[in-house]
């Protein structure tokens, strides 16, 4: 009987590991509805547990010439707000959040140098939180 | 009896697990020759570089979407001559020549994305799912969506969407899952075919941005080489590195500096967005590029001919 139990638990486990899968699909869909007159180019998943001190980081290539716009969505349920913050060689060029507090829906990078980039993201106040990072381009 | 009622489960969630894993898919097997990736190969041998370091590179190149974006730029029309054929899918019999040609139909169905060229879309997107059914992963391409989008000419973002995630959703479960081999080959297919489309435009109409683009690609071109060389124990991706090697060295003449300038915040379409007011220039020949177009473009010949 405790094989059966542990069995359905693995089940169980697995179900809830799909159905999570699959709400942070659909929130990577809602949120590219977000972008605008942007294309998508590449959507990133952030799951945090509350107090964490390590934020979760990215890397990516831009492109000389072109505009890069950021849209943050942020999961229900939770109640971190994601803070993401875009930077090139440790130096932050532009965050979501601004110095008042508040936190701005999308933020551009009009980007000069070809290169690495990094896309760090935290939750405001070390709350649990769990968001979806859209990067898109504006089209000249 | 509760050790059969177990067993019972165990076989369900088993075949259960089988069946996600397979789901949509034609559940077609590659066909197996010499050129075979053996799975040994991967998981004995340690990787000159770490996963999360790998995963880190393969995201980074993954882009076509910006380079079809760029020549559509320039003004250049649409040329059907420039896409790969659809008609030896087929003969693609190893995961090594399935992977890289997905990465080729995948970066030439951004290419058709871009030009809104619906119509020429679905046998480029039946060569990608026949060969992501081959490779497992025929589950994240939707191809009965982007099929109606295609035909009935709708809406041209959510094509594009679609179509993005489905390749973004299948590297990512690549990655995720030890196939980072299959993962870096899709890549290499679609960056090798992004700079095949550049550099065919280029011989037509040399634009400045497009060469600079050309040129600045060696900055991604190191990265490549890092990844594909963890896999050089295997012959075929050792050859695949000499071939790229090849293009490395026509890019040693390419020269990129860049002259600071002071950023600026500045509110664009009310989004608050930094301007980086730098310059990167990038010195390169006519000579050097020519010389960069053939080592593309026989690189390019051996994917599209495995």
């Amino acid at each position: 009987m405790k094989n059966v139990i542990k069995i359905l638990s693995v089940l169980l486990l697995s179900l809830t590991i799909n159905q999570s899968f699959a709400q942070s699909d659909d929130l990577v869909n809602v949120c590219a509805l977000g972008i605008g007159n942007a294309t998508y180019l590449k959507d990133f998943k952030v799951k945090l547990p509350a107090n964490s001190t390590t934020p979760t980081k990215f890397s990516v290539i831009l492109n000389k010439g072109n505009m890069y716009k950021f849209v943050v969505c942020n999961a229900e349920g939770y109640e971190g707000k994601a803070v993401i913050q875009l930077s090139e060689a440790n130096n932050v060029l532009v965050s979501n959040l601004k110095p008042d507090g508040t936190f701005a829906e999308a933020v551009g990078f009009s980007c000069a140098k070809t290169g690495m980039y990094n896309i760090m993201c935290s939750f405001k106040n070390a709350k649990e939180g769990a968001a979806v990072i859209i990067m898109s381009y504006i089209t000249k | 009896m509760n050790k059969r009622i177990s067993t019972v489960l165990a076989i369900l969630i088993a075949g259960g697990s089988l069946l996600m894993v397979n789901c949509n898919g034609d559940g077609s097997k590659s066909k197996k020759d010499d050129f075979a990736i053996p799975d040994s190969i991967f998981k004995d041998k340690p990787l000159m570089i770490s996963k999360e370091a790998m995963n880190d590179i393969i995201e980074n190149i993954s882009s076509p979407v910006e380079m079809a974006a760029l020549i559509k730029s320039t003004g250049v029309p649409f040329n059907q001559k420039f896409l790969a054929s659809t008609k030896n899918v087929d003969n693609l019999s190893t995961d090594f020549k399935q992977a890289l040609n997905l990465g080729v139909y995948g970066c030439d169905l951004g290419y058709l994305n871009m030009y809104e060229k619906t119509g020429s879309i679905i046998s480029n997107m039946q060569a990608i799912k026949k060969l992501a059914d081959q490779l497992r992963i025929g589950h994240f391409f939707d191809f009965n969506t982007i099929k109606r989008l295609a035909t009935n000419n709708e809406n041209i973002d959510s094509l594009m969407y679609i179509s993005v995630s489905s390749f973004n959703n299948m590297d990512e479960y690549l990655r995720e899952n030890n196939r980072s081999d299959i993962s870096s080959l899709l890549v290499t297919g679609m960056w090798i075919e992004g700079m095949y489309l550049a550099c065919q435009v280029v011989k037509e109409a040399p634009h400045k941005d497009l060469v600079e683009r050309i040129g600045d690609s060696k900055i991604v071109l190191s990265d490549l080489l890092l990844i594909l060389k963890n896999y050089k124990s295997n012959s075929s991706f050792a050859n695949l590195v000499n071939e790229i090697e090849k293009i490395k060295k026509e890019y040693e003449n390419v020269v990129i500096h860049v002259i600071p300038g002071e950023p600026e915040m500045v509110e664009i379409d009310g989004m608050l967005t930094f301007k980086d007011n730098s310059e990167q220039v990038i010195d390169i020949s006519d000579e050097t590029l020519a010389k960069i177009i053939t080592a593309i473009e026989n690189t390019r010949t051996m994917i599209i001919n495995l």
